[in-house]
């Protein structure tokens, strides 16, 4: 029995494994595939970690406050700081001066995130509710209040489209669910600390439900005009308890933070209005 | 397969049949007319539940003024969707008619939407733009397309969160046979209910009623009551039809800021995007 579980948990860590395998204990739909449904949250991990940044790279949740790189910090048992990503050299500058502009995070002003950044919010703090049928499986993210409604016929991606979010295509394959999601409009930012990405942004994600309370979460982004090669992450979503919900994020209404960003910028000209 | 493919093909016809029926009979409650008896809707996979999936509009222009207005250029008129009162005619309290004046005076500037806000309940339903339901057995859920706000409905076996005042509200729900009567409540006072600046207090409250008279008209009623600002609960009634088109969607529609200042929603589709135009700090050759 040992290879057997040994092998069941490699599957379980790796991608790609055992794909046509259909494991009988997991809640299905009727027609089949994993029910993916309920309210879920990011157990920890990604590329946002646990960074709170500011614009001269300060990561407020490392312990101490400490000063960084602002590539993510560890605190709490949180994760490792990620990997650097591998931008080419003109990339590389343009990201050394967005940290300096941290303002400019879209999501500071209340922009959809993108993928995957809208899942890949700092952990626990903001859930995404999962609601699926036979044709398509849809996520409402309560941060940003940010949506996306991913058909599951492996159709095309239209032709004159570009979004923050892009434009989701999935398919299952076997018990994973496989989401294609291109067309994207160049404007995202990956995190508060100047990670970007451009319009030639592409995301492969697979959503895969290892057991009825998680679901492994894993992201291929590539972009040859800004990464050198492509990202991987890999993340759990968990499930929320029942008795709770979804609160209502609204951001752009009544919004006050922005000031907080910088003096310079945001700062003295909202208060000068 | 056939059945289906004339349906869909008729699905036009009816929908618009169905939405002049209902403006005809607007201002008369309870018409028999635009209750056809009998129609069974489709069912989810649990062969029980209503299956109200799929993308709806309301054709008219009643988010300009649900107590109706008359036509301009490029603007079709539309007569009053409150159905109670009989005249068509907000019961407001006078000092909350005054604030509704006051709102219209200022509207350029002071509607909520005009600030890319969410809509708030019910002015999301009757906007210029699509909404699409979510839907599986006990799962209920609304995306609306503008400013990709949306509603997740909970059953009503729980009480409302009372705790925040939201701009999309906290709502509750049960089937009434195939009736969903959705409850809600935790609304801010700030939303507006049309263009024209009438308004609620945050001690509003609106049970909604989501019902099919054909397969592709969704007949949409909300009952509003607010003892701050209106003199007895009142109800307004509308008509929504199924988006036919292959390949209709919901496209994501964010709100920026133009050159000028102006916000404005922009569509990824619409050629006039700004985003396009907005790649200030970081261009790139443009996708082939």
């Amino acid at each position: 029995m040992r290879p057997v579980v040994l092998a069941a948990a490699l599957c379980a860590l790796v991608s790609g494994c055992g794909l046509s395998a259909q494991s009988a204990d997991l809640p299905r739909l009727p027609d089949g595939h994993p029910n993916l449904q309920g309210l879920w949250i990011k157990s920890a991990g990604g590329f946002q970690g646990l960074f709170i940044g500011s614009l001269d790279g300060t990561n407020f949740a490392a312990p101490g406050g400490g000063r960084g790189d602002g590539r993510g910090g560890r605190a709490g048992g949180g994760p490792p700081a990620p990997a650097p990503y591998p931008y080419t050299p003109e990339a590389e500058a343009e990201r050394q001066d967005r940290l300096k502009r941290g303002y400019e995070d879209p999501e500071a002003r209340c922009h959809i995130p993108g993928v995957p950044r809208a899942l890949d919010q700092p952990g626990g703090l903001y859930p995404v509710q999962i609601i699926q049928d036979e044709k398509q499986v849809a996520l409402l993210h309560e941060a940003m209040h940010d949506v996306r409604i991913v058909p599951t016929d492996n159709s095309p991606h239209p032709k004159t489209y570009w979004a923050w979010d892009g434009d989701s295509r999935g398919r299952w394959d076997g018990d994973t669910l496989i989401v294609d999601v291109s067309n994207f409009n160049g404007r995202t930012w990956l995190d508060m600390a100047g990670n970007f990405v451009d319009e030639n942004e592409h995301v492969l994600e697979r959503f895969r439900l290892l057991d009825r309370d998680t679901i492994l979460y894993e992201a291929t982004v590539t972009d040859p005009t800004v990464f050198v090669r492509p990202i991987e992450m890999r993340f759990t979503l968990k499930r929320v308890p029942a008795e709770q919900q979804m609160l209502e994020y609204s951001c752009l209404e009544g919004e006050r933070s922005l000031q907080h960003y910088t003096d310079e910028d945001g700062g003295r000209k909202r208060r000068a209005k | 397969m056939t059945g289906l493919r004339a349906a869909i093909r008729l699905a036009p016809g009816i929908a618009l049949i169905a939405s002049i029926v209902a403006i005809g009979a607007v201002g008369a409650a309870g018409q028999s007319a635009r209750r056809p008896a009998g129609f069974a809707p489709a069912r989810l996979s649990d062969g029980r539940t209503p299956d109200f999936r799929g993308i709806w509009q309301a054709r008219g222009t009643a988010y300009v003024n649900i107590e109706g207005h008359p036509g301009a250029r490029g603007l079709a008129p539309s007569r009053s969707i409150v159905v109670d009162p009989a005249d068509g005619k907000i019961p407001y309290k006078a000092d909350a008619r005054a604030r509704r004046q006051e709102n219209y005076r200022t509207r350029a500037t002071a509607d909520p939407s005009v600030k890319c806000y969410q809509a708030g309940v019910p002015r999301a339903t009757y906007l210029a733009t699509p909404l699409q339901i979510l839907q599986s057995p006990g799962n209920f859920a609304i995306v609306y397309q503008d400013n990709h706000a949306f509603r997740v409905f909970h059953p009503e076996s729980r009480p409302h969160f009372d705790a925040a005042d939201w701009w999309m509200g906290d709502t509750r729900y049960r089937w009434e046979g195939d009736t969903l009567v959705a409850d809600v409540a935790s609304m801010t006072d700030q939303v507006w209910l049309d263009q024209a600046g009438n308004h609620h207090s945050t001690e509003v409250h609106v049970v909604e009623r989501y019902r099919l008279i054909g397969a592709d008209t969704l007949e949409y009623e909300a009952r509003i009551e607010d003892s701050v600002v209106y003199t007895r609960p009142w109800t307004l009634r509308t008509v929504l039809s199924r988006v036919t088109q292959p390949g209709a969607r919901i496209v994501e529609d964010e709100c920026l800021e133009d050159a000028q200042g102006v916000r404005r929603h922009v569509s990824p589709s619409d050629p006039r995007n700004l985003l396009r135009a907005d790649y200030s700090r970081w261009t790139r050759p443009a996708r082939p």
